[in-house]
């Protein structure tokens, strides 16, 4: 007991794990390396071949992209690819739905989640690529700066709601109902803006614009019909529940492709109307039969002590399906819809393929098709590749923070 | 009928109405039957514990009482309501009739406070207030006023039973089942939700109990049951219970449980 730590006070002593902790960053990387990529002979063969195939594919990208390729054919159809027939004239209108739609993920983002380092790195990122495509040659500078204030509108929102006190009280409640009911009214207000009061034909709708349109519509639209759906499946009227579960099975059965061709030739005779109008109709319908299924899927894994207990406190049938049930179940259904929601922002390409319809692909397409572009079609659909990419990595982004965010409640 | 346990006030029972009758009621699932011909009735401010076995039926009898089961044949009668296919009696009998569940049953998605204001403010339509101070004073009665706004989940067993029972007690109910509520509780909070009913038995509520916890049934109740195999097979006084049983199936299921 003669080494008692107390005899030399200015000496701390650390367990083992602490005193490497200390030592300089690049003997510590040496470790690691050491530990998970050099740990064996095969280990080392391994990592040293993979570092090969990472460097031949990086370089290739990098070459593909700063040397090889000639984005002219996106930066000189940019219109095109984005807009394509809308009319040019009313351009505001396109400015203002984007600045409105992220204004709206600025206040969702700040009244139920929080933007962390990797969000704010994607918007940078993604913020630069809409710039260095919008600038490029000059041209249509005010378009830069409309998607700079846009972007500021998704911060402003953001820093405003973020310094709202979150503690439940009345006036959570009102912000809260108030982002909702913006977010509800979104689509319908985005739809007005663009279409009404002088604006654009529906079938003016075209490029990446049209894509915009379309998914929302279908996926808001499945929505609204996949709950009656669920409901009607798992009903106990036989009537009922055979002719929800004989649409769901049916729609199923086919792949959206043949439904398009439903819209193209049938849906005129039986409904007419503007083109869009149908693929947005088959959209809705045939993203409501998967939707019902999940939304069943979750009923049934609802324990059945929640209706009861809602019949206990003098709910009625239909107040407890509004109040208790529903709310667990679309909730618990989140991560399947919105791999549903993904799956049909893809898809909605496919109205190029059947109906004279020109959405982003559709126009990249007609942008290679014009002489001086024949070359570069890969540069073409790599960016229209892209772009999905980014739709639908926010998509998933969200939908990961709306469950983390809803997760408080969770049994 | 007088109990001289400590706890209840001697009363008098006698002088009391019905406010549950059971005549012959028989419930089947399918081809098992789950209660035969049970008939029984119960005073206003009783407090009858109800025994049994697992699969007597004991549960599926207060079930019955507020229609999260149907009966079959027999007939019963709430407060002078009649239960039966009509949606308005329903409604009234089940506003008049609260339940705890075993497994307390809380709405995960909502706070304590909309647990509790809920029944009140859509089935009765009383303004936010009124229900919020309505919860409050009833989260003060089960001893948590602290937890109105957090979630179930945040909550221990006993928290959320006595959550539960708050929960039931907004409604106003003339009557409270309460189906096994300590069963799925660790030892050490068995006792915070006991004293919550012992609490609401001495204010004169009437109380249905479904439970194991013969030291409740003893200092308690009024009159307790013995359900086995659907059948009521015998009833008295906890004196006339844990002294002198009479029938050869209470006096095992005594003898196993005791």
């Amino acid at each position: 007991m003669v080494d008692m730590p107390a005899q030399n006070p200015q000496r701390i002593v650390l367990p083992p794990h602490r005193e490497r902790a200390r030592r300089p960053r690049i003997v510590r990387f040496r470790e690691w390396a050491r530990r998970n990529l050099f740990n064996s002979r095969a280990g080392t063969l391994l990592t040293i071949i993979t570092a090969a195939i990472l460097a031949l594919l990086i370089y290739g990208v990098v070459y593909f992209v700063f040397v090889d390729a000639n984005w002219r054919v996106i930066t000189e159809n940019r219109w095109l690819l984005f807009a394509g027939g809308y009319p040019m004239d009313q351009e505001w209108r396109l400015w203002f739905s984007v600045m409105f739609v992220f204004l709206l993920i600025g206040l969702t983002y700040g009244t139920w989640a929080s933007l962390g380092r990797r969000d704010h790195l994607f918007i940078v990122l993604a913020s630069g690529f809409a710039v260095l495509l919008l600038a490029h040659g000059g041209a249509a500078i005010w378009s830069t700066i409309w998607y700079l204030i846009a972007v500021g509108l998704l911060y402003a929102g953001y820093a405003i709601t973020i310094r709202m006190p979150r503690e439940a009280g009345p006036g959570r409640t009102v912000q809260q109902r108030s982002v909702a009911g913006l977010l509800i009214a979104a689509l319908p207000i985005v739809l007005i803006v663009l279409l009404a009061f002088g604006g654009a034909r529906p079938r003016e709708l075209e490029g990446f614009v049209l894509n915009l349109v379309l998914a929302p519509v279908g996926i808001a639209g499945g929505l609204i019909l996949a709950i009656p759906l669920a409901l009607g499946r798992a009903s106990r009227m036989r009537a009922i529940s055979w002719t929800c579960t004989t649409y769901i099975e049916v729609v199923r059965g086919a792949p959206l492709l043949g439904w398009l061709f439903v819209a193209l030739f049938i849906l005129d005779d039986v409904i007419g109307g503007e083109l869009i109008v149908r693929a947005m109709v088959v959209l809705a319908v045939f993203t409501a039969a998967y939707m019902a299924e999940y939304i069943r899927g979750a009923l049934q894994a609802l324990p059945h002590g929640q209706s009861e207990a809602a019949h206990a406190v003098g709910l009625n049938q239909f107040q407890s399906m509004q109040l208790i049930v529903m709310p667990q179940a679309l909730r618990i259904s989140i991560p399947p819809m919105v791999g549903q929601a993904i799956s049909i922002w893809k898809d909605t390409t496919l109205v190029t393929v059947i109906l004279p319809l020109r959405e982003l692909k559709g126009n990249a397409d007609s942008a290679i098709a014009q002489f001086e572009f024949t070359p570069d079609r890969i540069e073409a659909y790599v960016f229209v590749a892209v772009i999905f990419w980014v739709v639908a990595f926010i998509m998933s982004r969200i939908s990961q923070r709306v469950e983390g965010s809803l997760g408080i409640g969770e049994r | 009928m007088t109990t001289e346990t400590a706890s209840t006030p001697a009363r008098d029972l006698e002088s009391m109405d019905d406010i549950i009758i059971a005549e012959n009621v028989d419930k089947w699932f399918g081809d098992f039957q789950a209660l035969d011909d049970i008939s029984m009735r119960i005073k206003e401010h009783e407090i009858v514990v109800v025994l049994g076995p697992s699969g007597s039926g004991k549960s599926t009898f207060i079930r019955c009482l507020n229609r999260l089961e149907e009966h079959d044949a027999g007939r019963i009668v709430i407060d002078g309501i009649e239960m039966n296919d009509d949606v308005r009696n329903l409604n009234a009998i089940r506003s008049e009739v609260g339940m705890v569940f075993q497994q307390f049953n809380l709405f995960p998605h909502l706070s304590v406070m909309n647990n509790i204001t809920l029944g009140p403010r859509k089935v009765r339509r009383m303004p936010k207030l009124d229900a919020d101070a309505l919860a409050m004073q009833l989260l003060e009665r089960v001893g948590i006023p602290e937890q109105a706004d957090k979630y179930p989940a945040q909550l221990s067993g006993g928290q959320q039973q006595r959550v539960a029972i708050a929960r039931a007690l907004a409604m106003q109910p003339k009557i409270m089942l309460f189906d096994e509520p300590t069963s799925a509780l660790d030892p050490e909070m068995i006792k915070e939700v006991l004293d919550v009913m012992q609490e609401l038995a001495r204010s004169g509520m009437t109380m249905i109990v479904v439970t194991h916890e013969m030291g409740f049934a003893r200092e308690v109740a009024d009159r307790l049951i013995f359900f086995d195999e659907g059948s009521l097979v015998e009833e008295g006084t906890p004196q006339h219970f844990f002294e002198n049983p009479q029938e050869e199936r209470t006096k095992l299921f005594l003898s196993q449980i005791l």
